[in-house]
């Protein structure tokens, strides 16, 4: 009998050692903004285009957890009220009506942000405050606010320390809560904040070495402040040039970040992450999972696979607009591919069909069938 | 305290073989030393306090904006010619009605404020000004009682307007001052009216309010101070009982007096007379009693705005006879020199600035020490830091004659866009000013001198005083043991009493001639300035001679058997002064020290000046001249005198007494604490030193 529990126990430990090859198959995003007060108007402002990016790239709104420390849209100060922009053009509204906001205000702490990571929760938060991810998952986690070295400050009370978030990260490791992991920081000295990872499949992007500062990018004055950050004015812009098919791999975007426009140097650290990150597109983490098999439907789904098969790897940013032009050429093109691309047993039955189809009088046909099949009986029994 | 202890083992045990004396720690050894070689310590420290206080305009940091959330200039002006024309309409009504009419112009700021939207109400004041209670020095801005027999006969009128912030939670406010007379005001005080005109009407459409916008007509009929002093009374300390002002006039004041939050900063805006210069002027006014402060970034807001955005030329005050002064233009080279020469050794080091620099500097800063050092407000905004409001007045002079139109278009545009970025930037605050300094020296609108910094010049002018005590205390004692064969050796270390009984005594006289004005003012009957003064002298100086007379010892000219030595009573005397000036510099620091100035040298130079002239020696003889000179110039009347020469005020030598008098009633109408460092630290040191002077030794 205890033999038996140890096999069983052996078998169940084997099933989750094998964790780390289990497929991606999906995504969440967690979005933060840990400051506060007016003047800080460009973190909300970053936060809320990566929301609204990661969202058009195909995260849903129940796998984003979006902290935002303060609420700007409704700031007294606020020249257009209950509206958040991250350009002078004030062509786009970030504070649309689509925006779940899941921690909002004091609720920001580094307690919160850290039982989000972990999913430690009191049992009264709701699921929609959760991340409930699981080993199949990837995450993107970024944050923006003020920082220091191996700090980012919550709130301008508290901070989160560069090992807090280390062991946050090892817990979800443990816990299989994600298969890979990606963390964006954009603040001040963002590169520090990664010293004390250790977790394998943590991917790290920061705005800024040890040292530096993160700069905002321009000065809106009809609102009176900065409202976008360098860092994620450059990340944005990289991905609006992206749909949710395209195939930018990771070292494009990285590649993209220019230290001069930048005014930091832009660190990544992947030493904890295996694949090659010319191998990976970004949308593994800015867009949700677009694996499906494909069945012959009504719908005319979109076929990706011819596309799948290669990663640019090499996609600099003012080269995108050509290869968008590409793309789009390459679509009539694979369309005709794909109604060529069905399977055997449709495909041969299609065929019968049409052939059936091409006969006039079915009647001769079933009699003459009738006379052959009785000169064969006759020919066989006259044989025996 | 277990290291100490055993420590102290240690060098016991080194020292056991042969004496018994322990090695005393080294900072007790310092101590031996400096006390032992007082004489040369207290000449260089005195002289590199002086020259510390001479080499401030060198050590001025460039201002900078402190607060994050200020973010001045970082929006854009909506200032639109709507807004300028509403303001120019706005004066020239109030012209035409002024002609037109008799009566009360506030009628029409009023309705013109209403028509912007804003909520408006009138207040009615008394003109009585301050007046000096001994027992009111530091306790804050005393709620002005209402009197019962109130006359109709003065009183005056303040309008304000209240805009409130349309998405603002309705707990903090800006104010907006402008004092205007409405009775004789003239053209150039009327375009402040047109400047914030303007501004509320732009205000009163704008989104982005986050503190309501107070805009307070100042009526100042009976000086620019009173009315706003009145208003802000009211509006702190709200009244529940109606006041016989509300029947006087036909205007109906009867409706609410209205508030809007705590204030998180006010501004006074003024349009004074023509600029001399090319460039529209603008005057920064800061310093309110008692040498307080408001919060350096404010300055910094304006000066900033006023300088990048709107070119106007900005200054503060100076004294204007010092840029001329030949011996500061000697220092000035020297400073400019010595800088050079350090830059070629080494071209890190830069510190040298121009002499010009150095002479405006210069000025700067001794204006703004003086006006510290005086305790009474600048201007208006002084009533609203007793609120622990931070507030700075402005004068513009505008570059034109006031009729000219199309220049006032220009100007309004400028002023008003100026006090909207100030407004804008200090809407974006979420808490009060606090992040950069109060305690500071000015010596230009962009440079100043911190409280680290200029603390040290006097922390080095007094440093020689305990040690020149504690060295002539050692000395007196030897004396009397050597002089005297009183066997009271057990008493010893009380030998200061007798001295300390004197000084006391003197402190309170001191003290009683502080008080002595109150009375006077009481005495019936309407006295002359001049005529007040010399009952103040007369008593005050039979006052003395009583103390003279009644305690025995005081005196210099007592017997030599009850005169204490000279020595232990220069001690205690020095103490004295050295606590004054310490506690002084805690209120008012640019009083101490300047009193500092004053009073370091006369006590440590003061000797009896009976054996100098014994001794007929050159050096002794030298050092009684010095004393004496010091001494007359210490005499507060001398003081108050020389003064007024070197403010250029011209000496009115016949009235001296008055306007000594008048100087002093002003003193403590405003509640300057200088007022009782003059007469509780500076006077009972000055006559102790006299004492010192004509000891019988």
């Amino acid at each position: 009998m205890k033999f038996l529990i140890l096999v069983m126990l052996l078998c169940y430990s084997f099933a989750f050692s094998s964790g780390d090859t289990t497929i991606h198959t999906n995504n969440w995003a967690v979005l933060v903004c840990t400051s506060r007060f007016w003047f800080n108007y460009r973190h909300m402002a970053n936060t809320l285009s990566l929301y609204r990016t990661v969202k058009r790239l195909g995260i849903p709104d129940e796998r984003i957890i979006l902290m935002l420390a303060d609420d700007m849209a409704c700031n007294a100060r606020n020249e257009y009220p209950a509206q958040v922009f991250n350009n002078e053009n004030h062509k786009l509204n970030l504070y649309g009506d689509n925006v779940e906001v899941d921690y909002r205000g004091y609720e920001v702490t580094v307690e919160n942000f850290l039982r989000v990571l972990t999913g430690r929760h009191e049992n009264a938060v709701p699921r929609s405050k959760r991340l409930l991810s699981d080993e199949g998952s990837h995450i993107l986690l970024y944050m923006t606010g003020h920082g220091g070295d191996e700090f980012l400050k919550f709130q301008d009370a508290e901070e989160l320390q560069s090992h807090d978030l280390a062991d946050a990260v090892k817990q979800m490791k443990e816990k299989r809560r994600f298969k890979e992991l990606m963390i964006m920081v954009d603040t001040c000295q963002a590169a520090t904040l990664f010293n004390q990872l250790q977790s394998p499949g943590v991917l790290a992007i920061g705005s800024s070495l040890k040292g530096e500062n993160s700069y905002s990018h321009h000065l809106d004055s009809d609102v009176g402040v900065s409202v976008v950050d360098r860092f994620t004015y450059y990340t944005l812009a990289f991905f609006e040039r992206l749909n949710i098919y395209d195939n930018a791999s990771l070292n494009s975007l990285f590649r993209s970040y220019d230290p001069k426009l930048l005014m930091s140097t832009a660190y990544y650290r992947t030493d904890l992450y295996q694949p090659h990150l010319a191998e990976v597109p970004v949308t593994n983490f800015f867009g949700s999972v677009m694996e499906t098999i494909h069945t012959d439907s009504v719908y005319k789904a979109f076929s990706s696979k011819t596309s799948n098969n290669k990663i640019n790897s090499e996609m600099p940013v003012n080269q995108l607009s050509e290869h968008d032009e590409l793309q789009k050429a390459n679509i009539p093109n694979d369309e005709l591919k794909t109604e060529k691309q069905k399977c055997p047993y449709t495909q041969m039955r299609v065929d019968l069909h049409e052939k059936l189809e091409k006969f006039e009088n079915v009647d001769t046909v079933v009699n003459l069938g009738i006379a052959v099949m009785v000169f064969v009986v006759m020919i066989s029994s006259s044989l025996l | 305290m277990a290291t100490e202890k055993r420590d102290k083992e240690e060098e016991e045990v080194k020292t056991d073989d042969g004496s018994l004396k322990i090695k005393p720690r080294p900072i007790v050894q310092l101590g031996i030393f400096l006390v032992a070689h007082s004489p040369v310590f207290s000449v260089v420290f005195s002289a590199a306090g002086v020259l510390a206080l001479l080499i401030l305009p060198l050590l001025a940091k460039n201002t900078y904006i402190s607060e994050n959330a200020l973010m001045p200039g970082s929006a854009r002006s909506m200032l639109s010619n709507r807004d300028v024309s509403d303001g120019s309409k706005l004066v020239k009504d109030i012209k035409n009605y002024r002609l037109n009419h008799e009566g009360q112009v506030q009628k029409l700021i009023g309705k013109y404020m209403s028509e912007m939207g804003a909520e408006v109400y009138y207040q009615k004041f008394h003109p009585e000004g301050n007046q000096f209670h001994p027992l009111h020095f530091f306790s804050g801005p005393d709620s002005y009682t209402l009197l019962d027999n109130v006359s109709c006969a003065s009183y005056g009128v303040n309008v304000a307007g209240i805009i409130r912030a349309p998405r603002g939670d309705g707990k903090e406010s800006i104010v907006l001052v402008t004092p205007y007379d409405f009775i004789n005001g003239g053209d150039y005080e009327a375009l402040s009216l047109g400047i914030t005109g303007t501004l509320f009407s732009l205000l009163a459409r704008v989104t982005w309010l986050s503190k309501d916008i107070i805009w307070l007509v100042a009526d100042s009929r009976y000086g620019d101070y009173r009315p706003v002093a009145a208003w802000l009374t009211e509006y702190h300390s709200p009244s529940f009982k109606d006041s016989d002002l509300l029947k006087c006039g036909e205007l109906n004041t009867a409706d609410k007096f209205r508030r809007a939050g705590t204030m998180a900063a006010a501004l006074v805006l003024k349009v004074d007379g023509r600029s001399e210069r090319f460039e529209d002027t603008l005057s920064i006014y800061a310093e309110a009693s008692n040498g307080q402060m408001p919060n350096l970034d404010l300055i910094n807001v304006v000066n900033y705005l006023a300088v990048h955005r709107q070119g106007f030329y900005v200054k503060v005050e100076k004294v204007v006879s010092l840029l001329s002064s030949s011996w500061l233009k000697i220092i000035g080279e020297i400073f400019e020199a010595v800088g050079k020469l350090a830059h070629t050794l080494n071209p890190d080091w830069n510190f040298g600035i121009p002499t010009a620099d150095y002479l405006e500097g210069s000025a700067t800063l001794a204006s703004s020490l003086y006006s510290q050092a005086l305790g009474i407000p600048t201007g208006p905004h002084g009533a609203f830091r007793d609120y622990q409001v931070d507030a700075i007045t402005l004068k513009v002079s505008p570059r034109f004659p006031p009729d000219s139109k199309t220049r006032q278009h220009d100007f309004f545009l400028r002023g008003a866009k100026l006090l909207e970025g100030t407004i804008r930037s200090v809407n974006n605050l979420l808490e009060k000013f606090h992040q950069s300094f109060f305690l500071y020296l000015l010596t230009s609108p962009s440079k100043f001198i911190s409280v680290g910094v200029y603390m040290i010049a006097f922390a080095l002018l007094v440093a020689s005083l305990p040690m020149v005590a504690a060295s002539l205390y050692i000395d007196g004692c030897k004396a009397l043991n050597n002089s005297t064969l009183n066997p009271a050796g057990n008493f010893k270390s009380w030998k200061w009493l007798d001295a300390a009984k004197q000084v006391f005594a003197l402190h309170l006289f001191g003290l009683i001639v502080t008080l002595l004005p109150y009375f006077i003012c009481q005495v019936p009957g309407q006295h002359s300035p001049s005529n007040r003064s010399i009952m103040w002298g007369t008593t005050s100086s039979s006052l003395l001679l009583i103390t003279f007379a009644t305690i025995p010892g005081c005196s210099p000219f007592s017997s030599r058997r009850h005169g204490t030595n000279w020595a232990v009573l220069k001690s205690v005397t020095i103490s004295a002064a050295f606590i004054g000036l310490c506690l002084m510099s805690i209120i008012n620091f640019a009083t101490a020290e300047i009193g500092a100035l004053l009073l370091v040298p006369t006590c440590l130079i003061v000797q009896p000046i009976k054996p100098a002239l014994r001794s007929r020696r050159i050096k002794s003889l030298l050092g009684a001249f010095c004393s004496m000179v010091l001494l007359t110039i210490g005499f507060p009347v001398m003081l108050f005198a020389i003064s007024k020469g070197l403010f250029g005020e011209g000496l009115v030598g016949l009235s001296l007494g008055g306007e000594f008098w008048t100087w002093l009633e002003s003193l403590w109408a405003w509640k300057s604490a200088t007022y009782l460092y003059i007469g509780m630290v500076h006077l009972p040191c000055w006559l102790l030193c006299l004492c010192i002077l004509f000891h019988p030794s």
